[in-house]
């Protein structure tokens, strides 16, 4: 049906022609510090599945807030059912049939399928009541149409994840959607699931609905797509047609990236005598992983988000409950099964957000700094002058800037607020410490002060473990990278063949 | 820059936020004396002085037990019926079985500290909403006082007076002193002992506080028995005073120590607050009462009042508690 670019544009003086539904021109929109989406073009027409592919923070979920409202682009237009529009507020999206389905359903479940497909237009009899049978009939005829094989009488709280998605989309078809963005549609699901919902799409494509359609996942995306288009770093790389791009070709679009960015550190000499040996961990979206980190080592975990890596270390650290698991270090088995097993064992966690699970905002640096030290330490009285010196002593090691230890860590910057964290593990005596995205949201100038510190502990003869979404910061720091994909490790690589295609093609799974 | 850094460090030790929040709440008091004084002669006066601070000793040792669940971010709406309970149990115990002064207080005090642990156990295991949680066991021990007492006010006949009138050295009365120590004792725990800064901890972020390997459960457990505790303890102060128990009294502390507790800088998600701030809380509240009898307000008019103030008062916590949240997104 979709042959060229080209051809659109020639068949539009046709009456059969598909509809350009959506047309994005040179829309941008930047962050403090990032430009999120640099002067983007993007069409969708009637009936297509267009795919999205970039890695994190290439700039795809900045273009669906754009287009569901929730982000107003700093300039270009996007040209919606004929008029133009600057931006869009999300009653305006739902208003032009812009409909995006997210995994966090918002169904209620306490109500039926067909309920649920009618939320908010329900029909009425005469009386003004609620016609049941006509609302039954509606949802059975809606959901034949879309080849749903659902009881539409059944309350949407007893459905599996994926049938609640298919209500989902049911229920924006009965909005008359004409754009659907689907956003990472099958994380977490079986691929009897998946080729299900990849099913249901191309359904409702037949229907002329445009599908922006976005995914880690090549297979799917090579199985629906009828056009892809790459973005890295905020800006559009190529949009290609179906079957004119091979998997190789996406991954060297996808990265590609200036060797001027990356970051040198200094190298390290690592001990391979020592080691911790994580050893079969299950648990969660988690199967059976298993690694080691030498002394000294930095070693990267990479994947895509969803990918379980903020899962694994969670369980690492016994903050979530393991099915099975064990953990040796420099030789002897240690027993973790809660986060203050971790910290006796020497682990320490900085979490991925360390706003919400890192740092106590509205505490002093100084409360911040000694909680973990404090909390797993001997004796039950408060040792205030030691507990001052020690603090102040961190603070300076690792030059935090605060006007003074009394400050509350949520008026410092990014980077201090990640140094008053660092500086918590260090003062509890962490050995083996765990860094989930440990430079994200901070300005460069302090990224490269965390990346010398991390360095320095890996010569101190700590083990490192650094999860990270940035690549050029993987490739420059880590002696070793494993690669997770769906909860498992599915390849790890050595700094002599680090790249960034050799990572991504792991995380997405394409064939190396 | 150490040297002469050191200054400006001592300084902002001294006004740190916290504190800062004490000093606002003492000139307030000040002022209030002030105008107060102005008014009356007879307000400042020793034996007006001791009067509120007896007055509010009750509410004032309640108020703390409460403050440190708030601190760990747990509400504790049932004081005011444990309080009855234990009342009823003091007064049986006093009346009827005829158990010594000592054997009493050990009795009364065990009874708010069983009910306190149980709350605890309720409120971490089945991880209800603890304002939730409590609000429903308030019931149950308003239910638990009643058949105690069979629904009677119980007379303790004389007995036990001591406790609650004794003035040390004819001016101090007694539960003046118990308020005081027990203030000064919560006060070195939430500063000095490790426990406290835990329990600041948990009320500051729950999630950080368990991934820096703090039992949450345990640390709420034992707050609530505190709370629970000093409750049990109250009682005695209170059927003391009156010469009797009776099922349905204290059913205004739970609002009363919120409020004062508020007022004194704790906030209502925890984490914050201090109690020298709860303690200056719990007088401001009493003087406004003492002011209002002072004016010969009505006492019908006294409790829209202060009901007002206390909803002002939380409200003011409240936005700054907002603002401080509404971080750039």
């Amino acid at each position: 049906m979709l042959t060229s670019d080209t051809e659109f544009i020639r068949e539009s003086d046709n009456p059969d022609k598909p509809k350009i539904l959506l047309s994005v021109k040179a829309c941008s929109k930047s962050f403090p510090g990032v430009k999120a989406f640099n002067k983007v073009d993007f069409d969708l027409y009637a009936g297509e599945i267009h795919c999205v592919v970039g890695e994190n923070g290439a700039g795809k979920s900045t273009f669906i807030k754009m287009l569901s409202g929730a982000l107003r682009p700093d300039e270009g237009v996007m040209i919606i059912g004929g008029r133009e529009y600057t931006f869009l507020t999300p009653a305006l999206a739902h208003q032009l049939g812009i409909q995006t389905i997210y995994q966090e359903i918002s169904l209620a479940p306490e109500l039926s399928v067909a309920e649920n497909i009618f939320m908010g237009q329900y029909p009425v009899n005469r009386l003004g009541l609620l016609d049941y049978s006509t609302l039954k009939k509606e949802s059975k005829v809606l959901l034949e149409n879309l080849k749903i094989d659902l009881d539409v009488e059944v309350l949407v709280g007893e459905l599996s994840i994926p049938e609640k998605q298919s209500v989902q989309i049911a229920k924006a078809m009965a909005m008359e959607a004409k754009i659907f963005i689907l956003d990472e549609p099958t994380a977490s699901y079986s691929s009897s699931e998946i080729n299900h919902l990849l099913d249901l799409v191309r359904e409702v494509a037949a229907k002329g609905v445009g599908v922006i359609y976005i995914s880690h996942h090549l297979e799917e995306i090579f199985s629906i797509h009828d056009r892809i288009t790459i973005l890295r770093d905020g800006n559009k790389v190529a949009t290609h047609l179906k079957n004119e791009v091979t998997e190789e070709q996406i991954i060297s679009e996808m990265v590609g990236r200036d060797l001027s960015m990356f970051y040198t550190r200094e190298m390290v000499e690592i001990d391979y005598s020592n080691s911790i040996i994580f050893k079969g961990f299950s648990g969660g979206d988690v199967k059976d992983v298993s690694f080691e980190i030498h002394k000294g080592e930095i070693v990267g975990l990479a994947g895509m988000v969803g990918s379980g890596r903020t899962d694994l270390v969670r369980l690492l650290f016994g903050a979530n409950q393991k099915q099975s698991g064990t953990v040796i270090f420099e030789g002897d088995e240690v027993d973790i099964s809660s986060p203050s097993q971790a910290i006796q064992a020497g682990l320490s966690l900085l979490t991925e957000d360390r706003q919400k699970t890192g740092l106590i905002l509205e505490h002093s640096v100084k409360w911040n700094v000694s909680v973990v030290q404090l909390a797993n330490s001997k004796g039950r009285l408060i040792n205030e002058r030691l507990e001052t010196q020690s603090v102040d002593d961190y603070i300076h090691a690792i030059d935090i800037k605060t006007p003074s230890i009394y400050q509350e860590v949520r008026f410092l910057s990014g980077g201090n607020q990640q140094k008053v964290v660092l500086a918590k593990w260090l003062y509890a005596n962490s050995n083996i410490i765990i860094f989930d995205e440990p430079t994200r949201g901070i300005d460069i100038g302090s990224k490269e002060e965390i990346y010398k510190l991390m360095v320095q502990l890996a010569k101190d003869g700590k083990y490192i473990l650094m999860v990270s979404s940035d690549m050029p910061e993987l490739i420059a720091m880590c002696d070793r990278v494993v690669v997770m994909r769906q909860g498992r490790i599915v390849g790890e690589i050595d700094r002599q063949d680090l790249s960034e295609e050799k990572v991504l093609t792991y995380s997405i799974g394409g064939i190396l | 820059m150490s040297e002469n850094n050191n200054n400006t460090k001592k300084i902002s030790s001294w006004v740190n936020k916290s504190n800062r929040s004490v000093y606002y709440l003492l000139g307030i008091l000040i002022i209030a004396v002030v105008i107060m004084s102005f008014l009356d002669p007879n307000f400042l006066t020793q034996r007006n002085i001791f009067n509120v601070l007896n007055q509010q000793s009750t509410l004032g040792i309640v108020t703390m037990g409460v403050a440190m669940a708030m601190i760990a971010g747990c509400i504790d709406l049932t004081v005011g019926n444990v309080l009855a309970c234990a009342a009823g149990v003091a007064a049986i115990a006093i009346s009827h079985w005829g158990l010594s002064d000592g054997w009493v207080i050990l009795l009364a005090c065990l009874v708010g500290l069983v009910a306190g642990v149980f709350n605890g156990i309720i409120v971490t295991k089945t991880k209800i909403d603890s304002f939730i949680a409590t609000l429903g066991l308030m019931t149950v021990y308003q239910g638990l006082a009643l058949i105690i007492s069979g629904g009677n006010n119980i007379y303790l006949q004389g007995k036990f007076g001591w406790f609650g009138t004794y003035k040390v050295g004819g001016i101090v009365p007694l539960p003046v002193v118990y308020f005081v120590v027990i203030t000064i004792v919560v006060y070195f725990v939430m500063r000095y002992v490790k426990y406290g800064r835990k329990l600041y901890a948990i009320g500051g972020n729950p999630e950080a506080a368990f991934l820096a390997g703090i039992s949450l459960d345990v640390h709420k457990i034992i707050a609530y028995s505190v709370s629970g505790l000093l409750a049990g303890f109250t009682s005695l102060i209170v059927i003391s005073r009156i010469g009797q128990s009776q099922p349905a009294m204290g059913v205004s502390y739970p609002l009363e120590s919120i409020a004062a507790a508020v007022i004194g800088g704790v906030a209502l998600g925890g984490g914050k607050g201090t109690i020298p701030g709860v303690f200056l809380g719990v007088i401001l509240l009493g003087l406004i009462r003492n002011s209002l009898n002072i004016m010969r307000v009505p006492s019908f008019y006294q409790y829209v009042m202060l009901g007002s103030i206390i909803i002002i008062a939380v409200t003011l916590s409240n936005i700054g508690s907002i603002r401080k949240s509404g971080n750039p997104s």
